[in-house]
């Protein structure tokens, strides 16, 4: 079985029921190689437990998630993810905690700790090498949180929620540095929020997700050009698109989840 | 501004409220003594409880010293056992259904009944004492790092089977660490009630004569500044065994008190480019 040219990650209707509760209802969702795709809905209606699925940590009822054309269903460790929870460990340093891939699977050596450091200098760690977490404010622990991540070395990025406990200040200045990053490494990026500005601010395509089963709700491309400059929030284009998805989430607020007619230019997923 | 802490001023303050709460435990003894007008052959006052320490201080070198050790080499021996036992309990469940209630049982027996069948079967050398100093200190630190390994955040586990880790290696990494501060709880509690079995063990089975030997000796020739100052020592191995251990944690877990790691903690980052690069 071998990939679609240019696909990363394949999700073929994923089904998954914590008991008779439906969390994802026939969620199919194709990410390309290099893609920034933010994944937005309300709380509770299936985002983490869709990256779950993907991660490897839960077993799901139905369907298929292949990466490259292979099955990863059930197998943890194929794709990197950070959670909301930084969950550094205390006892580490910030490079020891960059660095956890590596000692978690056959010890890191100096050249780890090396690529690690110079990663770190790169993005803006480099004062905070030696530092435990404890000394570190909400926005550097999840720099370091990323750092981890990336370190670990896989093609597809799962960031859960990653921003969403820094205050609005901090949380700009991280998007920013995200998107540097994403430029530079050119990793597969899934990024899940509840914000609508970050959303379009980070993503090529928004996926909107709708509660009740868990389900995708409409797909749409963002054609911002990039490199995006914060201003860019305030630009007309970004406005529209921002209103269009207001206005999917408010008619799916208001009818009870009957979307009304569909805004023109949305793309829904067949 | 928020200030790191001088340690050496926080050291100064803590040695000192020691030195303090020490001298109002002997001004209360004398006040007792003066309050009641007890003799002192029923209780000697505390001047003369440390001159028996000072005038005979060779005897009570040596005394220190042989119990001094049965409490170190017991606490080791009860320590590592500690450990041990809750790492293969903790990973082997149906070892741990079976010896929970045998620790338990093991702490209810009363340790001055455990004391004469040891002596019995290990004869009166230094065997049965450091069983039994290790058989009260094993327990509290049996429980402590069973109770941390359980606590572990679950996420954190998670965390590690998203990176690939081993299960040898996320134990070591992750689980473990976690737990240090349980065992650190276990430990200093054993520090206390190690050198209660190092007394016990003598009283049962005393070939080197320790200070327990001494303390029952004195006792029975009605040399209550003799017991006293055996007493005094005694507290001092007690209180000297729960510093050292503080002192040992206070190095052993630096992430608690410190900003940055120490060089001897895994603070050494390798040397960079991008180092060099930032200094011009
Ligand atoms: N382990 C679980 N057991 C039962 N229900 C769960 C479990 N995890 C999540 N759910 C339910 O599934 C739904 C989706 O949860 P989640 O994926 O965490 O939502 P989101 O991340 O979008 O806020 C919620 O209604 C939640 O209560
Ligand atoms: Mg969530």
């Amino acid at each position: 079985m071998s990939g679609e040219a240019g696909v990363k990650l394949a999700i073929r209707n994923l089904n998954h029921n914590f008991g008779s509760f439906r969390a994802l209802n026939d969620v199919s969702l194709d990410i390309k190689d290099g893609e920034f795709v933010c994944i937005l809905g309300a709380s509770g209606c299936g985002k983490s437990t869709l990256f779950n699925a993907v991660s490897g940590l839960l077993t799901i009822s139905a369907g298929q998630i292949l990466l490259d054309g292979k099955n990863i269903a059930g197998k943890p460790g194929q794709v990197g993810y950070m959670l909301q929870k930084d969950l550094l460990l205390p006892w580490r340093t910030v490079l020891g905690n960059i660095t956890l891939g590596a000692s978690l699977t056959r010890g890191a050596h100096k050249a780890d700790r090396e690529k690690a450091a110079e990663l770190a200098y790169h993005y803006g760690l480099g004062d905070f090498l030696r530092h435990y977490p404890r000394s570190l404010s909400g926005g550097m622990r999840q720099r370091v949180a990323l750092m981890r991540t990336i370190a670990a070395g896989r093609e597809l990025m799962l960031l859960d929620e990653p921003f969403g406990a820094l205050d609005s200040q901090t949380r700009i200045g991280m998007q920013q540095w995200l998107l540097e990053i994403w430029r530079e490494m050119k990793r597969t990026v899934m990024f899940v929020t509840h914000d609508v500005d970050e959303a379009i601010f980070l993503a090529d395509r928004v996926v909107v997700m709708l509660p009740k089963p868990g389900r995708i709700g409409w797909i749409l491309d963002i054609e911002i050009p990039r490199p995006r400059a914060m201003d860019c929030m305030t630009s007309p284009a970004f406005v529209e698109i921002k209103r269009q998805v207001m206005e999917m989430l408010y008619s799916q607020a208001t009818l009870h989840g009957v979307p009304g007619a569909q805004p023109g230019g949305l793309k829904v997923p067949a | 501004m928020s200030h790191e802490p001088s340690p050496l001023r926080d050291y100064a303050r803590h040695v000192g409220l020691w030195i303090v709460a020490i001298a109002l435990i002997f001004v209360a003894w004398e006040l007792v003594l003066v309050a009641t007008g007890l003799p002192a052959y029923v209780i000697p006052p505390p001047g003369k409880a440390i001159g028996v320490i000072f005038d005979n201080i060779p005897l009570m070198t040596q005394l220190t010293s042989q119990t001094l050790s049965e409490t170190f080499y017991g606490y080791i021996v009860g320590a590592v056992l500690g450990v041990v036992l809750a790492v293969i309990m903790a990973q082997v469940p149906i070892v741990h259904r079976l010896l929970y209630p045998a620790l338990i049982t093991s702490q209810a027996v009363p340790i001055v009944a455990i004391a004469a069948p040891l002596v019995i079967i290990f004869g009166f050398g230094l065997t049965p004492k450091l069983i039994i100093v290790a058989w009260i200190v094993f327990f509290p630190v049996v429980v402590n790092v069973l109770d941390g390994l359980a606590s572990v955040d679950h996420d954190q586990i998670n965390l590690a089977r998203l990176l690939g880790g081993t299960r040898l290696r996320t134990f070591m990494i992750v689980r473990l660490p976690a737990c240090i501060g349980p065992l650190f709880s276990g430990l200093k509690i054993g520090a206390c009630y190690a050198v209660t079995g190092a007394v016990i063990g003598e009283w049962t089975a005393s070939s080197h004569i320790g200070l327990g030997t001494y303390l029952l000796t004195a006792n029975a020739q009605m040399n209550t500044a003799g017991v006293y100052g055996a007493m005094l020592l005694l507290t001092a191995i007690g209180i000297g065994s729960f510093l050292f251990v503080v002192i040992v944690e206070h190095f052993a877990t630096p992430w608690r008190t410190r900003m940055t790691a120490p060089a001897y903690f895994g603070g050494n980052i390798p040397p960079h480019a991008s180092t060099q690069k930032q200094k011009v």
